[in-house]
């Protein structure tokens, strides 16, 4: 097994330092934030530009470039549902590190992205959902189902489909948090590939208790086979845990100095 | 259906290293696919074998040894003909004599031992120390100095002295090193990323994980090696992709089967011969678990390996 793949979840609209520099299209908080999730272990960064309906194409383009430029072509998530903006980002992506990932499609409104994907030869971020939270893992699984076969007659390997079990807000569905790892083991048993926003389980929580109760959640979760999140690398703890979640699971060998690598 | 042919090929490879200068400099490393398997893709380079002279002379108590090395009497003489022998890609110095256990030589002996070796020969050469911590920091700061330039592969760096060491022989003089755990995966793989923090570049230097005779403790060696190789191609793990050399005949020829005599053990045979055969075997065995270079000392011996590797690679 690899390492557990981090993706960082930093350059995301909804940060007003990010939300500006994406209208005056100005690189460097963008270039910056992308450095320091790097440097903290990340190993794709996610591009979250938003619905970005008036200029997606021409947006994600300039931050695929930018961010690429400046980063010694650091992969990509390229998230938005904006799919003509995610297919020109593809357009302007080096693949020399990575090929480039669609975040994401699901399999409701967004199982075109699917077909993107494949016809893009990227990765796909594919959410087992249609609409709203699924009420049982009989339900994620019928949509996993429907989601690999899609992508399989188009084409893709089964490797390039990362099923996104929808982590759940713990305040508010703490009942429903076994489910959900339950089903990633049930993902990891087909052998599949698993990504998901880990940041959901602690929504509503007090900015101290956020890294702890995500720092358990993804030990959980790899220890059922997640092999990958889209998460904050900046956090410390975090990072410490998936790093040291790896070594237990012997995806990347020990040395006193693992969590410097 | 039809078998299809599927390569396994990584997109990780080890890193290349060169020893030597001009002609024959040797390049070691390079290969994207797990030890021996050309029939994957072919390996950018092929394992290097180095014939290994001491400073304590010949042993001519060996007669393949002593005729090969027969009117070579002086250190030069012995290190010319070792270079010439069939199948070396470079010469190895074991500065046995240094041993502050043994003949204590002084630095400065061992250095105009060095530099007539050096000057003698046209491949490259590697030294092994006096295998003791102290004397070896100093011997390889004062040989890196007097040999700069010259791109020595100083054999080997260990967790209590890799920082003196690649200060002196790398960084200031341009030479390699090589990075010695005693078959500890964990710690082979520490001082990698120790010298990496330190600022030497992967070009620079080199593994020796450990080594032990077929017979002695062997199987470990061969458990390090491999997950060494399963780390560094199918994990990507840069920390484990320096290329290994082992001193095989340090280990081979201090065993019982290559030391006693045959009056003694008569059933064992000729003693020569099983010398000969625990070196060849334990070498063969290192380069089918990923070594990169060997050392090995009976001309026979070299003749063999070399022959294996170029049957191989």
């Amino acid at each position: 097994m690899g390492k557990f793949v981090v993706i960082g979840e930093r350059i995301h609209c909804i940060s007003p330092v990010i939300k500006k520099a994406m209208e005056e299209m100005n690189p460097e908080p963008i270039v910056k934030r992308a450095k320091e999730q790097i440097a903290a272990g990340a190993t794709y960064i996610d591009v979250n530009i938003g619905p970005a309906e008036k200029n997606g194409p021409e947006l994600m383009k300039w931050a695929v470039k930018t961010i690429q430029e400046a980063c010694n072509n650091v992969p990509l998530a390229l998230d938005t549902s904006n799919r003509a903006a995610i297919e020109a980002g593809i357009s302007v992506y080096d693949r020399t590190n990575g090929k480039p990932i669609v975040n994401s499609a699901d399999a409701g409104d967004r199982i075109e992205n699917i077909d993107l994907a494949a016809a893009n030869d990227a990765i796909v971020v594919a959410l087992c959902s249609k609409a709203g939270v699924p009420s049982d893992n009989d339900e994620r699984m019928a949509y996993c189902q429907e989601m690999l076969e899609r992508g399989m007659m188009a084409g893709m390997e089964a490797e390039d489909m990362w099923f996104d079990p929808l982590f759940l807000v713990i305040k508010g569905m703490q009942d429903k948090q076994m489910d959900v790892l339950e089903f990633i083991g049930q993902l990891a048993d087909m052998g599949l590939n698993s990504t998901g926003g880990l940041s959901n389980v602690s929504n509503g929580t007090p900015k101290h208790i956020r890294p702890i109760l995500e720092s358990a959640t993804v030990a959980m979760a790899m220890n059922r086979g997640l092999t990958s999140a889209i998460m904050n690398p900046c956090d410390a703890r975090l990072m410490e845990t998936v790093k040291a979640a790896d070594i237990i699971k012997n995806n990347f060998l020990y040395a006193d100095s693992f969590l410097e690598l | 259906m039809a078998f299809t042919r599927k390569p396994q090929t990584f997109s990780s490879s080890i890193n290349e290293v060169t020893i030597g200068t001009g002609e024959k400099a040797v390049t070691i490393g390079g290969a994207n696919i797990m030890p021996l398997y050309t029939f994957d893709a072919p390996a950018k380079n092929k394992v290097a074998v180095g014939a290994e002279i001491t400073d304590t002379g010949v042993d001519r108590t060996l007669p393949g040894i002593a005729a090969y090395y027969d009117g070579a009497e002086t250190i030069a003489e012995i290190a010319k003909r070792a270079s010439e022998m069939p199948g070396a890609d470079f010469v190895a110095l074991a500065l046995n004599g240094a041993d502050p256990n043994g003949d204590n030589r002084s630095v400065e002996e061992c250095v105009e031992v060095a530099k007539q070796v050096a000057e003698a020969i046209d491949v490259p050469l590697v030294i092994t120390g006096a295998r003791n911590v102290e004397k070896d920091t100093e011997l390889f700061s004062k040989l890196a100095e007097a040999l700069q330039g010259r791109n020595v592969l100083f054999v080997s760096a260990r967790e209590e002295n890799y920082k003196t060491v690649a200060a002196s022989a790398v960084m200031a003089y341009g030479n390699k090193i090589s990075a010695e755990s005693a078959v500890d995966i964990n710690l082979a793989k520490q001082l990698n990323v120790l010298l990496s923090q330190m600022g030497i570049r992967p070009e620079s230097y080199v593994m020796n994980v450990g080594s032990a005779a077929a017979g002695y403790g062997y199987d470990y060696v061969a458990s390090t090696l491999d997950r060494v190789k399963d780390a560094a191609l199918t994990q990507n793990d840069v920390m484990l992709q320096m290329p290994i050399i082992t001193p095989v005949s340090q280990e081979t020829w201090a065993v019982k089967e290559s030391i006693v005599s045959e009056e003694d053990y008569p059933e064992w045979g000729d003693r020569e011969t099983r010398g000969v055969d625990m070196e060849v075997c334990t070498a063969a065995a290192v380069i089918a678990g990923g070594s990169d270079a060997v050392i090995l000392r009976h001309p026979q011996s070299v003749a063999t390996i070399s022959g294996m590797i170029a049957d191989l690679m």
